[in-house]
């Protein structure tokens, strides 16, 4: 253990705190651009660190900050990583961030860090606050009770940073006792023997409670030790039966007791408080038990609307029709353009205004013309008869730059890499609109009601009410939806719920929808929106089935109950909001530029070059060579032909990719159909299977990073295999022989007995443990 | 008398809490502990929104029909 470091570098301060403290609002007006996000070894939770910087009195201190925690008990990520990196002594003072408002429960942590003995200083943020009730904080009263300099500060208005900041650099190389609040006479008495016993560690006194409390991690170092600490354990059980013998929670009683008495006096009450808060009455109306859930769905549909919708308002309806017919190239970023002229030459169309996500994306797009636009050249025939070929289109400006290297050059740069990662990157305006708005609702406060209210529902098919949210955002896009199942604490539903992310049809797999829905309505006559529709209702459906199989699968064990606080609502603060936008596009568009360009490469080479390295037409490609062995895998399935194999491959990329590939095979969708002969069985397992198949490589890599181990995210991608293979199959066989209904009746109603037997089985095993 | 159909709004007193290690742990971290006072805010068919030491917090049904209170 590396306790002391050499004079040249900063001292390192790590933020501790209660989640909703204003912890990260601190850490970002002390840190502001020089934050940068990791994760912690091991798990997904995420490792924030900056640097903080004062050049009048020349500070200079590293600082991290620790996920929001209540405890230092072993059951959560965060607690663990929290407690162990504290007790490493890797930084030099922990700057303990404590909530005025509700000073008590905050203090319950500070109560634990007091037991380590690395050198505290607490900042008291939200004290401004009291003031308005008519309360105040005696802080003098505060920082002696605890032994430990106290500051009061407003991280929200940046009041009483400097003074902080200043206070924790002259804690540098001092050291401080470990105290315990616990005054409690048995309890001493287990502690002290129990710390008899550990006369070589770090953190005596917190490990000696800890051990008491009966704590399992810290058991497993001191496996040896066992005996004898039961015996102390036993030897006082009688002496705290009120608790039945529970020590841990005689140690959290005696915690608040010890609290209470001595910082009772400390918040100086003003008037008696009346009747309800402003979140209380907020709380009547969004988490009612009946209205609650029906406005939280217009406010998505708002959302929704704001990021996807070419009819921004529905301004249409009073816009009169061909009113941007004539827009110019810059006026047209803002607004719909394109129309369509009927028999009699009447305009319809072009009436609309972009919503700001639409505006936003067409920018993107357009910046990507001007860098990788294709070369367009029309052959004009003269009135002599005589042709020519007028350049229509010049191209974007690399396509120039590279007129003259060779077709493979052409190829690998413009349509290979630039065409592959354009097209991720006019998602990203989208995929932050979206996550603009969630980080908003999310800083509000909004989305841990919208997690308590969806709960029981989710509960029913073995999630929680935290994968609710980013389950909705998978119709938006699958990657804010995979990144925001960060917010779920239990391991297995953040599991559950990654795997499930792609059965929501994304807003990259309509224009598949569409493509067919419309090919369908001129072949058999079938509504557009009722085959649109049936997709998204496929979607769901097998995620609801699947959620429940690998509820099953898990047994009993992935079962918390629901506890959350719920944070006073405030307005959303534009720097944290910033920050962590700011982020994930970095992380989203660093990927881009890889993981993405690289596989784009790959399946550009596949497509345009055969086994003898030879670049050749598309249909003598590797892919359609190997896409041709693979035919009778596909049989069943309804679509045995390589074409449309390719086209699953290529949605690889991006599942618009699906339609364009069919395009650049056949023309069109309608002849591509005609042509391939497939029956509309096979049309419909061949969406479902897009649909359910492994998602777009950015989602993949969302979900490699959030599942945290390749044997995981192999697993991951065989789920979605089968399961798009499973359901496909299903379709098209009802769809051909409808008597095989009952087969897969009877086959779905086994799996769900066998796993529920399994299931079961987990279960006695778990409770034979527990026993 | 449970939790769950206490009078909503006012405050009441943490007889007991029956649940398994771990859930009370949470309990405890998030500040309820037998003795404490505990406010029933809203109850959406047993899951319920409380107010204690100041916070709100919120529990499903799985949680809160652990917690047992009695009036002061």
């Amino acid at each position: 253990m590396s306790k002391r470091k050499s004079a040249t570098k900063n001292i390192k301060i790590a933020l501790v705190g209660n989640p909703n403290c204003g912890k990260t609002t601190l850490f970002n007006a002390l840190t502001g651009a020089t934050a940068h996000v990791g994760n912690w070894t091991g798990v997904t939770v995420e490792k924030l660190e900056g640097t903080y910087r004062d050049k009048k009195s020349d500070i200079k201190m590293d600082i991290v900050d620790l996920p929001g925690i209540y405890s230092l008990s072993p059951y959560s990520p965060e607690e663990i990583i929290s407690r162990d990196y504290i007790i490493s002594g890797d930084a030099d003072i922990i700057l303990n961030v404590v909530d005025a408002t509700n000073i008590e429960r905050n203090l319950y942590l500070t109560s634990q860090l007091l037991e380590i003995g690395a050198p505290v200083v607490v900042a008291l943020n939200m004290a401004d606050c009291l003031k308005a009730n008519g309360e105040s904080v005696d802080i003098k009263a505060l920082s002696d009770g605890l032994g430990v300099p106290v500051v009061s500060i407003s991280a929200l208005k940046q009041n009483g940073l400097k003074e902080l900041m200043r206070t924790v650099n002259d804690m540098q190389g001092k050291t401080r006792q470990a105290v315990s609040l616990i005054s409690d006479g048995v309890l001493k008495d287990s502690i002290e023997k129990v710390s008899a016993l550990l006369s070589d560690s770090d953190a005596r006194l917190f490990e000696s409670i800890k051990l008491v409390e009966g704590d399992k991690l810290l058991s497993q170092k001191y496996v040896s030790l066992e005996k004898e600490i039961e015996e102390i354990r036993k030897s006082n059980i009688k002496a705290i039966e009120e608790y039945n013998g529970d020590f841990e929670s005689c140690v959290a009683d005696c915690r608040y007791k010890a609290i209470g008495e001595k910082f009772g006096s400390v918040i100086i009450r003003g008037k008696e408080k009346t009747g309800l808060s402003k979140s209380d009455k907020a709380d009547r109306v969004l988490t009612h038990k009946i209205w609650g859930i029906p406005i939280f769905l217009c406010i998505m549909l708002a959302i929704f609307h704001i990021t996807f919708s070419s009819n921004f308002l529905y301004l249409s309806a009073v816009i009169p029709d061909g009113a941007f017919a004539d827009a110019d190239p810059i006026t047209a970023l803002f607004v719909d353009s394109e129309y369509e002229l009927d028999e009699d030459g009447k305009i319809s169309g072009a009436n609309s205004i972009k919503s700001p996500g639409v505006f936003l994306q067409g920018l993107v797009e357009a910046l990507g013309d001007l860098v990788n636009g294709e070369r367009v050249e029309d052959e004009v025939v003269d009135e002599f008869g005589n042709a020519s070929v007028e350049v229509t289109e010049e191209g974007g400006w690399i396509r120039r730059l590279l007129a003259d290297a060779p077709d493979w050059a052409q190829g690998v740069v413009c349509d290979g890499i630039l065409a592959g990662v354009f097209g991720v990157l006019s998602f990203v305006p989208q995929i932050m609109t979206l996550f603009l708005f969630l980080t908003i609702l999310e800083d509000t406060g909004y989305m841990a009601r919208i997690a308590f209210i969806m709960d029981r529902w989710f509960r029913r098919i073995g999630l929680s009410g935290k994968s609710f949210m980013p389950l909705l955002m998978c119709f938006g896009c699958a990657v804010p939806g995979i990144m925001a199942t960060r917010t779920i604490e239990n391991d297995r539903e953040r599991r559950s719920t990654i795997l499930l992310a792609p059965f929501f049809s994304c807003g990259a797999k309509s224009p598949i929808w569409y493509a067919f829905a419309a090919a369908l309505a001129s072949t058999i006559g079938w509504n557009e929106e009722i085959t649109v529709f049936a997709v998204y209702l496929t979607g769901i459906a097998t995620a609801m089935v699947a959620a429940l199989i690998l509820k099953k699968l898990s047994g009993k064990k992935g079962a918390t109950p629901f506890i959350m606080e719920l944070p006073a609502y405030h307005t959303p603060q534009l720097k944290s909001v910033s920050v962590h936008i700011w982020q994930k596009l970095k992380h989203f568009v660093f990927r881009a530029g890889t993981v993405i360009a690289a596989s784009t490469v790959i399946i550009w080479y596949l497509l345009n070059f055969n086994f003898a390295f030879r670049m050749v037409d598309e249909s003598q490609s590797i892919l359609a060579t190997v896409g041709g062995w693979f035919e009778w895998l596909f049989k069943p399935l309804g679509f045995g032909n390589w074409k449309f194999i390719v086209a699953s491959v290529t949605g690889l990329v991006a599942k618009e990719e699906v339609v364009s590939s069919i395009e650049v095979l056949s023309g069109s969708v309608e002849e591509f159909i005609s042509e391939s002969g497939i029956t509309t069985a096979g049309i419909f397992a061949f969406m479902a299977f897009n649909l359910l198949t492994v998602p777009c490589m950015a989602a993949v890599g969302a979900a490699v990073g959030e599942l945290g181990s390749t044997k995981r995210a192999l697993l991951a991608i065989l789920f979605w295999v089968l399961t798009s293979y499973i359901v496909a199959m299903t379709i098209y066989l009802i769809g051909t022989y409808w008597w095989t209904t009952f087969i897969f009746a009877a086959a779905i109603a086994g799996i769900i007995i066998a796993s529920h037997f399994i299931y079961l089985k987990k279960d006695k095993a778990i409770r034979r443990k527990v026993c | 008398m449970r939790l769950i159909i206490s009078p909503q709004g006012k405050e009441m007193r943490v007889k007991k809490i029956s649940a398994d290690a771990k859930t009370k742990n949470r309990l405890q971290n998030i500040g309820i502990t037998e003795g404490c006072n505990i406010t029933l805010l809203q109850s959406n068919f047993g899951d319920v929104i409380v107010r204690v030491r100041d916070c709100r917090i919120a529990m499903n049904k799985d949680a809160a029909s652990n917690i047992e209170v009695e009036e002061i």
